[in-house]
């Protein structure tokens, strides 16, 4: 089967999973009750579940691309928006809104989170950028160290806004360091919906430029990739898309690892394909994965985080299994 | 970019008009340490240049600094490619001049052997559209000339370590520029594929007109070739000028610390070197 033709196959999987997951949950709503006028399930349908599907497509697609780009950069399907520290970035920035952000951020009303987890990415990632900057060039290797130690001093300050913060402010960090989509606002989704699109058209048109950065960085740059700006605009793009999904979601686990790396086996890694399928495809994962964590302890709702840790531990396994003796894990 | 033969940018006849490439008192430091020393030399269109050199001699870091692929690094002298000062040169403005093989080893692209090639186009790709026939065009050609066409759909990690290099070179022949850069092509291959490899760069030199920097530790592979030797040690030039001048002076005692013998190549044609 020729590669264009799998993307195509992925997508239309993809969009019917999007297409289906609304009309399913603790209660089964029919097609036909969407026709019938002022019926109380289409209500549930429009109001609720819609709503939160899309934004389970969009977390999923904008943590999926955030995972694709940093595995290309790092060339390694470990290094992820996750291990890289953008997202405890982002989760200190909105814990600490959590903790003082009501009198702090008022200005901003209820982009208070968004600007607060944007604000903590953007840190992390500036930190991560300065460390590599000051070892001379920019070494993908210490990149990557960096990335590791910032992650875990991000993981701490976390666990400190937490240990600070009195019992209630707590427990919301908590609950919103498991992840979860029901806390996302419809008016929320134009928001979401405009920087996971705008993000991944922007690296659709770094894709041949992230294709010869996976051969190899001198060869990249023997091949006119300005090496310096690339780095800078996938780390910036990474960013604010993962901040903006962090913000709005939790920081969930394990998407930006399984999606991109299972749709490279299937693909291959021309980043011209591989950028709109990952787009889709995890997409339609997120929104199976809180599907079934409406399901799972149903009436209760499972946080969306445990689920795909659930899946993503043994997924991480598999990768190393089946890396072969020189230790390629790709 | 022209049809038919003319697949490399700017040919003309060997040897003619201004240097292509120029180093003039070029040095290069990392932090503290100067691993570089007044580096002078000239390659004109359609030359061959040998680099040779003990190990540590810098010969790897010329080549880089000769691609601009140093992150950090003072350097001090100047490089000019086509007369033009080298740090002019916008970063795809020079992919189009200067081709790089890299040294052979560690990362292997997951690519086929033609969409390997194809990414070197970048440089002439528009970021809309991107390849056009003609580079379709460029690609085919590079593969045919190192005989690549049968393997074009390939994976590069399932090949050979001959048929991969003979790859690389395919796909730095699609860059289209007039000069290639080759660091140690021949290093891990056995001597088919070696020879083979040699063979095919003699005739892209002398064929095509491409302008050919090639490190190598093969010393007789400059003494056959012909054209033009470097030879570096310490850092320092010790010898530029024919390749035939590797045999005179004891330029390869001083250079490598080692003795040598120089014997008429059994075929009649040259000399021959043996490290005793």
């Amino acid at each position: 089967m020729s590669v264009p033709l799998r993307v195509t196959l992925l997508v239309g999987l993809s969009l019917a999973v999007l297409a289906a997951c609304p009309f399913f949950g603790l209660s089964l709503i029919s097609p036909a009750a969407l026709t019938v006028p002022d019926h109380p399930d289409a209500e549930v349908f429009w109001r609720l579940r819609l709503p939160r599907t899309v934004a389970a497509f969009l977390a999923g697609a904008g943590l999926s691309l955030g995972g694709m780009i940093f595995q290309a950069l790092f060339r390694n399907p470990l290094a992820t928006p996750f291990t890289l520290g953008v997202s405890s970035g982002a989760s200190f920035g909105a814990s600490v809104y959590f903790w003082l952000g009501g009198p702090v951020l008022m200005w901003a009303g209820s982009l208070g989170p968004l600007f607060s987890s944007l604000l903590g990415a953007f840190l992390s990632m500036f930190l991560v950028w300065s460390i590599t900057r000051s070892r001379g060039g920019f070494q993908t290797a210490v990149m990557l160290l960096a990335g590791v130690v910032i992650n875990f001093f991000f993981s701490s300050l976390v666990l400190f806004v937490q240990y600070m913060s009195d019992a209630h402010d707590s427990l919301r960090i908590m609950h919103w360091l498991m992840g979860s989509l029901a806390s996302v606002e419809t008016a929320r989704l134009a928001e979401l919906g405009f920087v996971v699109i705008m993000g991944t058209v922007f690296v659709f048109s770094l894709a041949p430029q992230i294709d010869l950065l996976t051969a190899g960085e001198e060869l990249a740059a023997s091949r006119g990739v300005r090496l310096k700006t690339l780095k800078l605009e996938i780390f910036i793009v990474a960013s604010v898309v993962v901040g903006t999904v962090v913000s709005l979601a939790g920081p969930i686990g394990f998407v930006g690892l399984m999606v991109p790396h299972a749709c490279r086996l299937i693909l291959g890694w021309n980043h011209r394909r591989l950028t709109p399928a990952i787009f889709f495809v995890g997409g339609a994962f997120l929104s199976l994965c809180d599907l079934a964590s409406r399901l799972v302890l149903a009436p209760a709702e499972l946080p969306i985080g445990i689920v795909t840790a659930l899946l993503g531990g043994p997924f991480f396994l598999w990768i190393l299994f089946r890396a072969n003796s020189t230790g390629d894990l790709f | 970019m022209t049809g038919g033969n003319g697949l490399l940018a700017g040919k003309g006849q060997p040897g003619d008009g201004q240097a292509i490439l120029e180093a003039s008192r070029f040095s290069f430091w990392i932090d503290k340490a100067n691993i570089l020393r007044d580096i002078s030399f000239a390659v004109r269109r359609g030359e061959f240049l040998s680099i040779v050199g003990p190990n540590g001699a810098g010969k790897s870091t010329l080549l880089k600094c000769l691609l601009r692929l140093h992150q950090g690094g003072r350097s001090e002298g100047t490089i000019t490619v086509a007369g033009r000062d080298l740090g002019s040169y916008g970063q795809r403005q020079l992919a189009k001049a200067i081709s790089y093989v890299p040294q052979p080893g560690g990362w292997i692209p997951p690519f086929t052997v033609r969409e390997f090639a194809k990414l070197s186009r970048f440089p002439h790709a528009s970021t809309v559209a991107g390849l056009s026939p003609s580079d379709e065009l460029a690609v085919d050609q590079a593969l045919e000339s190192v005989g690549m066409t049968g393997m074009a759909n390939r994976n590069l990690k399932t090949m050979s370590g001959g048929e991969r290099q003979k790859a690389y070179l395919a796909a730095a022949l699609a860059q289209g520029a007039g000069i290639m850069l080759l660091d140690e092509p021949a290093a891990s291959l056995d001597p088919r594929h070696a020879s083979e490899l040699a063979a095919l760069l003699e005739k892209l030199n002398r064929g095509q007109g491409l302008t050919v920097v090639m490190v190598t530790h093969d010393l007789n592979h400059p003494l056959r070739a012909g054209g033009l030797a470097l030879v570096l040690a310490e850092g320092e030039r010790r010898y530029f000028g024919p390749a035939s001048g590797l045999l005179e002076n004891g330029v390869l005692e001083k250079a490598f610390r080692h003795g040598f013998l120089y014997l008429d190549h059994p075929d009649g044609r040259g000399r021959l070197v043996v490290a005793r």
